[in-house]
């Protein structure tokens, strides 16, 4: 759910900007940690940004009639970890304000802050959380996917009744919550029964990925390998 | 594709060869003054002016400058329906029989307002978007301070978002040759299908491009030749001038209000 360019007043874009910079530093200095040690990884990240933009501009078919696009974010938040997803977040939301006009460059703090942030970092707790429990790593993703869509719009409604308190920060809160709740609940769903095909396809082609990422442990049993 | 031809206007347009930096200063400020603006007035002018270099300056084709527009349109005009019936507290401009529904005062300024900076910031956003090329935006965020690490991986990334984009193209017309998206359920199965076989192949590919850079020579970083024409002190006190005024109108503007 991005929040279109010009629609917070300055302060709060300034504010968000300053709550959402520290973590994406640190999100930068981890990828040249990780590029550091393996500078293969480098290429790796771009094009799994490209993939998120990619994802993103794909129509997803859901309940309520309307059309909406995946995220990715909680799948790139599963697959290199909420820090590193928060700089590719912060890339590929700057080239869909300048590419496709969805979101914008003074609203990006707030957006990083909601999509970027909040979002993976919810879908990579839930998802250690489940692979905790023991059970599988699908239904892991789909919470993962799921619970990360809605505390994004559960941010981004917070961040919207914050710059419009009329008239008072609860009752707006609520508004923006209804509206949510009808479009965004089907959509997040959605969202995460797409993930979990992803996920599946990709572990039943290409599990080595999956280990490598330290995603799934290592299996004993040989999986047969796909013609790439 | 409507990305590709976004990119190609930014690379052919009429305000190529001014100097980036020029033409990022100008957005941004003119972007901030829509932005601090409590009027709708000013930011108004921004799009009109900013609509008007564009398309008679740029010389972007008016049709696909709209096009472009229609989204942030659509989105501000919701907001605003939005806002003047549900955002208001006190005297009522127009009240419907149905639903308990009313405009307010409040409610109709804000909207008015909150559209307004939506269509200046969004006129100033595609003011860049449509003369500046996307890896001349990047030298100019090297000036900033932003990690060269964080650059590169953008830059790579721009490249292989077009790529993709062919890509899943061209799988979504085959599988849609081979009965795929019929109904809901096969909808789900087939983008499943593509969005797992685009990521098998973007990390395949991400392999095999580390593979030839290295064996080109790549130690870690890129180079690139941005030659830039100089800004002149002309345009630079146009510039200054021009917000200047803008700034003032803002001030002039400030209490300004339709009802």
């Amino acid at each position: 759910m991005h929040i279109m360019e010009g629609f917070l007043p300055w302060q709060w874009c300034l504010f968000w900007y300053m709550v959402a910079l520290p973590v994406v530093a640190y999100g930068v200095i981890q990828i040249k940690k990780i590029t550091d040690e393996h500078p293969e990884s480098k290429p790796i990240l771009a094009v799994s940004g490209a993939f998120m933009f990619v994802l993103s501009s794909l129509k997803l078919p859901s309940v309520t009639g309307s059309c909406s696009h995946p995220t990715g974010t909680g799948l790139s938040a599963v697959l290199f970890g909420p820090a590193a997803t928060s700089v590719l977040a912060a890339i590929v939301l700057v080239f869909q304000a300048l590419l496709i006009a969805h979101g914008g460059i003074t609203t990006l703090g707030a957006n990083i802050f909601s999509m970027g942030i909040v979002g993976p970092f919810a879908a990579w707790l839930v998802f250690k959380g489940v692979k905790k429990i023991g059970w599988g790593p699908s239904i892991g993703i789909f919470c993962a996917a799921v619970a990360g869509d809605w505390l994004t719009y559960v941010t981004t409604a917070t961040q919207l009744s914050l710059a419009f308190p009329i008239p008072t920060f609860g009752a707006a809160f609520v508004k923006f919550m209804v509206i949510f709740a009808y479009t965004q609940v089907p959509l997040a769903i959605a969202e995460g029964l797409l993930t979990v095909a992803v996920f599946d396809y990709i572990m039943k082609l290409r599990p080595d990925i999956l280990v490598k990422l330290k995603v799934i442990s290592p299996k004993v049993e040989e999986t047969p390998k796909a013609v790439a | 594709m409507f990305e590709n031809t976004l990119d190609n206007f930014a690379h052919h347009n009429e305000l190529r060869g001014t100097n980036v930096h020029f033409k990022v200063l100008f957005a941004l400020l003119t972007m901030l003054v829509s932005l601090i603006s409590t009027s709708p007035v000013v930011p108004i002018i921004i799009t009109f002016l900013m609509s008007f270099l564009i398309i008679f300056k740029a010389k972007i084709p008016w049709k696909f400058y709209l096009k472009f527009l229609t989204i942030p349109f659509i989105f501000g005009f919701l907001t605003f329906v939005f806002m003047a019936l549900f955002f208001g507290v006190g005297t009522t401009i127009y009240e419907f029989n149905i639903f308990n529904l009313a405009v307010t005062v409040d409610g109709f300024n804000l909207g008015l307002l909150v559209f307004a900076r939506i269509m200046g910031g969004f006129s100033c956003m595609a003011f860049l978007a449509l003369t500046t090329p996307m890896t001349e935006l990047f030298s100019v965020l090297e000036t900033f301070k932003i990690p060269k690490i964080v650059l590169e991986i953008a830059m790579m990334m721009y490249r292989y978002i077009f790529v993709f984009l062919n890509e899943a193209l061209n799988m979504y017309y085959a599988q849609q040759t081979r009965l795929g998206y019929q109904s809901f359920k096969t909808t789900y199965k087939s983008l499943g299908m593509l969005a797992s076989n685009l990521f098998i192949r973007s990390w395949i590919k991400g392999e095999r491009v580390y593979v030839s850079m290295e064996s080109r020579g790549y130690n870690g970083s890129l180079y690139i030749n941005n030659y830039q024409n100089s800004i002149g002190i002309k345009n630079l006190t146009i510039l200054v001038l021009f917000e200047s005024v803008l700034i003032l109108g803002v001030y002039l503007s400030g209490n300004f209000r339709l009802f």
